[in-house]
């Protein structure tokens, strides 16, 4: 009797000390989870999830104060992939926060700019070239489509061009692959 | 635009056409047990599937139309004893189906060979009605009466060859004592040899799983006998006993669930075989086959993983 | 000579033989209708405006990028519309094209009479001239030929693509039949513009009249004329240089990085007209057959000439018929015969319309792993892109595939494999593209965030220096005051003390 509580102690200190050890040396720096969530998340900087950005909304959702399903530009697909990155069940995309719309740029109606650089500081990735009274465009290729450029215009100058498809981006539709 | 080469229900009916010899040996020994199983069983496997799609909202006719499921009431009905109660077929059918196939997803989508799923189901649950077997000829009213139950009779039972060498063997006795006994097995074994052997000539299945199960086979079977003759069944009688035709050809290459590289299916046979003697010779049940395929069917994943051919550059 | 052969591949009878492939020569359309979209680069653009009378061979649409090459005029006429048309491709996307009005006159442009000694010229001369005849690779891959021959400078061996393992198309058959002396010259013209000592024309072994064609001209003995064994894939490029030298290319490697240059042999004769006539691409020889036709046969047809033209000529039945461009392993279908002849339009195929047989469940049964000639796993590949699990199909070496469809015919359950393969890598391509732009969105989010603090930063230390400077004046001033102020109290003083 007395040994098996001597060998059951020894067993429990010596695994103790292991993980002791292994909770020091492998300890993990900073929140990975959180990095991981938000190179899911489509960096559009749009706000429409209620919170400051694709970051603030990451540690939201890290921290359980958010529900996954909360980002437009992300899609279903989004979901999906936050999903199954934190092992839960997938939820369909909350449309309360706005609509998945189709991938889209904008661009500025030269005619009509006054430059009054208000778009410009609207924009989260700085995809404006301007400044003070002098005409505003758009960067086509650093546009992410999150229309926060659109409210902001007080002559209503800048309208959205959805992006065509092309040779290079065209994705055949997986049902009609599947019918032969 | 060109037509594939075959069709899956192609493919099933081929397999249930190269039963046929088998099936006749079987009736030939044993009577008409094995046919009313049969017929029990492909009921059984049709109503069950159709059933369980309906459940699914999957359309029902092309998937009975492919004769999966026909072909596995097959497969169980031939591997189990020919005089079982009608029960016994039918809630390994059931089971076979439902848990081995269409609770995966259906066709293409399980991991374990359903037939064989439901035998080891069946053993492992019903040991008596699993290992009484036919011991002579019997006749369309007997075999109706002992698997319905409809009328008492008489003894009709005995032992297998396999069970009975097993059980002599347990008892002490050494191999050049045993006395002979009916070759039934052997001749219902030759019947789906040489059905397996059509099926490779029109190419339905290919070489690689059987030779290497039957190679497998001869392997341990010779180096156990090496180690002690007397102990362990010789290499022959391990091949035309018990379940190794049927298995070589009929169930281990059961496309679904097999590997699908051909260094792959290579491994996959082989270590089938050497299974089946390992459970023949120190396992507590008579015939390693069933159990050998599910084992092995676990192993799948991990050997096509190491197993990809080269590819084209690299 | 010893060829060696790769794993994979299968042997399809040619369901429409003929007993001899002819070239009827078709007129000159009375509209044509020319695409500016390029397989690989973007679009050239037009020179010319609606309402201009073009000459047959005039230079239509440029182009200054590395990759596109001219568009030429097929016929004399005027412009009548610069528009969009639907582009034969599975997206059924609209690109620009130019349309002609025939005049009726065929007339060329003025040719000059170009030095035919082309061993005189440079490489790069000889490269400038294949590019402003506008020559794609006329294979059924349109990969500019200029850009090719460019980067393959230091090939060692030219391999001259006459395999035309598809079966049913016959339009390379022909060409080496009727105009073997131009392509032996324009093999001769590839290899003094790429630097190849030794060229290899390469014919599958059922092309029995087209070799003996070309053995007849061939004087040259630095070009041999070999037989390869027939099976479909043989003609893909890597495969084909596996067949010949016994080198594997993996994916992601160009034939250019091993010293070789692949080339069809319907891109050579354009070469041949371009360098050595000074004639620019406006033709091309294109089969028609399919179980539709009664008469299949080959054409020569004008680019920009209808498909329905050319159809009409091999007497199609009156059924409804399905149309493909291309090759029936590897073509494109296409919704009807308004399209237009284009550059890569090497067969029309117009067959009866049969009932698709209907997809049923994968059983894995490995027959599609056998055929497959660069060694993939079809089956595991299938599984990955149903599930749109882009990354595990990468793995598997996804991007290695060639969508021949050996895999589709030997399929039992008829599953469309090569069209899931086709979704699986435009999917990786657009996910690729689009995790770029979210890490750029990402980045330059987070630098206008510093840019931001930064910007506070430098006013609040520039108010802080401010506020510092303005501290020091005022006390300065203080200290200027109390003089001032002492300075007036000495006054005073002095003052009062005088009195």
């Amino acid at each position: 009797m007395l040994e098996s509580v001597l060998i059951f102690s020894v067993l429990a200190l010596a695994l103790g000390l292991i993980l002791g050890y292994a909770a020091i040396k492998f300890k993990v720096v900073g929140n990975p989870v959180v990095d991981q969530i938000d190179s899911i998340l489509p960096q559009t900087q749009c706000g429409q999830c209620d919170f400051a950005g694709c970051r603030p909304y990451a540690e939201a959702i890290a921290k359980g104060e958010a529900q996954i399903n909360q980002c437009p530009p992300g899609g279903q697909e989004g979901v999906d992939a936050l999903a199954e990155l934190l092992g839960v069940e997938t939820l369909p995309l909350n449309e309360e926060f706005g609509e998945n719309k189709t991938d889209h740029v904008v661009y500025v109606d030269e005619q009509v700019c006054i430059g009054c650089t208000l778009c410009i500081q609207a924009c989260p990735v700085d995809a404006f070239v301007g400044s003070s009274k002098v005409m505003t465009t758009v960067i086509a290729d650093e546009c992410t489509g999150c229309d926060l450029c659109i409210p902001v215009c007080p002559v209503d100058c800048i309208h959205i061009e959805e992006l065509p498809t092309t040779l290079s981006n065209y994705v055949p539709n997986l049902q009609e692959v599947g019918r032969g | 635009m060109i037509a594939a080469f075959n069709s899956t229900s192609q493919i099933m009916r081929q397999v249930i056409v190269a039963l046929i010899l088998g099936i006749g040996a079987a009736y030939t020994f044993f009577g008409w047990g094995i046919i009313v199983q049969i017929v029990l069983a492909v009921l059984v496997a049709i109503v069950v599937e159709a059933g369980f799609l309906k459940i699914r909202k999957h359309p029902i006719k092309p998937s009975i139309a492919d004769g999966s499921a026909v072909l596995t009431g097959f497969l169980l009905a031939i591997s189990i004893p020919s005089i079982a109660p009608w029960w016994v077929i039918v809630v390994g059918v059931s089971f076979a189906i439902i848990f081995g196939k269409q609770l995966y997803g259906g066709l293409g989508n399980n991991p374990f060979n359903p037939a064989m799923l439901g035998y080891a189901f069946l053993l492992i649950s019903y040991p008596l009605q699993m290992t009484t077997w036919a011991g002579e000829f019997v006749n369309f009213s007997q075999a109706l009466d002992v698997i319905f139950n409809l009328n008492p009779v008489d003894a009709l039972s005995g032992a297998t060859r396999l069970d009975d060498v097993k059980t002599q063997l347990a008892l002490g006795k050494m191999m050049s004592e045993l006395n002979a006994h009916s070759n039934a097995q052997a001749w219902i074994n030759m019947g789906f040899l040489l059905g397996g052997l059509y099926l490779l000539a029109r190419r339905v299945i290919f070489w690689h799983i059987p030779s290497a199960f039957l190679l497998g086979i001869a392997v341990s079977a010779f180096l156990l006998s090496i180690g002690g003759s007397e102990y362990y069944l010789p290499v022959q009688n391990h091949l035309m006993l018990g379940g190794t035709m049927l298995g070589a050809f009929f169930i281990a290459t059961d496309p679904v669930t097999a590997s699908t590289t051909p260094k792959g299916r290579l491994i996959y046979g082989f270590l089938m075989g050497v299974l089946v003697v390992v459970i023949r010779s120190f396992g507590g049940y008579p015939d390693g086959v069933a159990f050998a395929v599910l084992l092995m069917n676990i192993m799948v994943p991990l050997i096509d993983y190491y197993t990809q051919p080269k590819v084209f550059g690299k | 000579m010893a060829s060696y052969t790769f794993k994979g591949g299968i042997h399809i009878p040619n369901p429409y033989p003929v007993k001899e492939p002819e070239v009827r020569q078709v007129a000159p359309p009375e509209q044509a209708v020319l695409l500016l979209q390029q397989r690989v680069g973007g679009e050239a653009s037009p020179c010319v405006k609606i309402g201009d009378r073009v000459l047959t061979g005039q230079v239509i649409a440029k182009t200054t990028s590395k990759y596109p090459t001219h568009v030429h005029a097929s016929v004399s006429g005027v412009i009548s519309a610069i528009e969009k048309r639907p582009i034969p491709h599975p997206s059924g996307i609209e690109a620009m094209c130019i349309v002609i009005d025939s005049d009726g006159k065929d007339e060329w442009i003025e040719i000059e009479k170009c030095d035919k000694d082309f061993s005189r010229c440079t490489p790069e001369k000889v490269i400038q001239r294949i590019r402003e005849a506008g020559i794609v690779g006329m294979g059924g891959a349109g990969f500019p030929t200029h850009a090719k021959i460019s980067n393959a400078q230091g090939t060692h061996t030219l391999i001259v693509n006459a395999t035309e393992c598809e079966p049913g198309i016959m339009c390379d058959d022909a060409l080496m039949q009727h105009y073997p002396r131009e392509v032996i010259r324009g093999a001769e013209v590839l290899m003094h513009a790429c630097g190849a000592k030794k060229a290899i024309i390469a014919i599958e072994d059922d092309k029995q009249e087209a070799c003996n064609s070309l053995l007849m001209y061939n004087f040259n003995d630095q070009i041999d004329v070999v037989q390869i064994p027939t099976k479909y894939t043989s003609g893909a490029e890597k495969l084909l240089i596996k067949t010949l030298l016994d080198i594997e290319i993996p994916a992601g490697e160009f034939a250019s990085d091993h010293g070789v240059l692949c080339q069809n042999i319907g891109t050579v004769k354009a070469i041949y007209d371009a360098v050595i006539d000074n004639k620019p691409l406006i033709s091309r020889i294109v089969t028609v057959t399919g179980s539709a036709v009664q008469e299949p046969r080959n054409y020569e047809a004008r680019l920009g000439t209808s498909f329905a033209a050319v159809v009409a000529q091999s007497n199609p039945n009156n059924n409804p018929h399905h149309i493909r461009m291309g090759g029936m392993m590897m073509g494109i279908d296409v919704p009807n015969v308004e399209h237009s002849i284009c550059k890569i339009t090497n067969c029309i195929f117009v067959n009866n319309v049969i009932p698709a047989p209907e997809v049923q469940s994968c059983i894995r049964c490995g027959q599609c792993n056998t055929v497959c000639p660069v060694g993939l796993l079809p089956q595991q590949l299938f599984w990955y892109a149903k599930s749109e699990n882009t990354d595990r199909a990468m793995d598997y070496n996804l991007g290695a595939c060639i969508e021949c469809r050996c895999c589709d015919v030997v399929c039992p359950s008829h599953i469309p494999l090569a069209q899931y393969f086709f979704f699986a890598k435009a999917l990786h391509h657009k996910r690729t593209v689009d995790q770029q732009r979210t890490d750029m969105a990402r980045e330059r989010f987070e630098f206008k965030e510093f840019r931001i603090e930064r910007n506070k930063k430098e006013r609040a230390e520039m108010m802080a220096k401010k506020k510092e400077e303005l501290k020091k004046k005022m006390a300065q001033d203080k200290t200027q005051k109390d003089k001032i102020a002492q300075a007036a109290a000495r006054v005073k003083n002095k003052e009062s003390s005088e009195r």
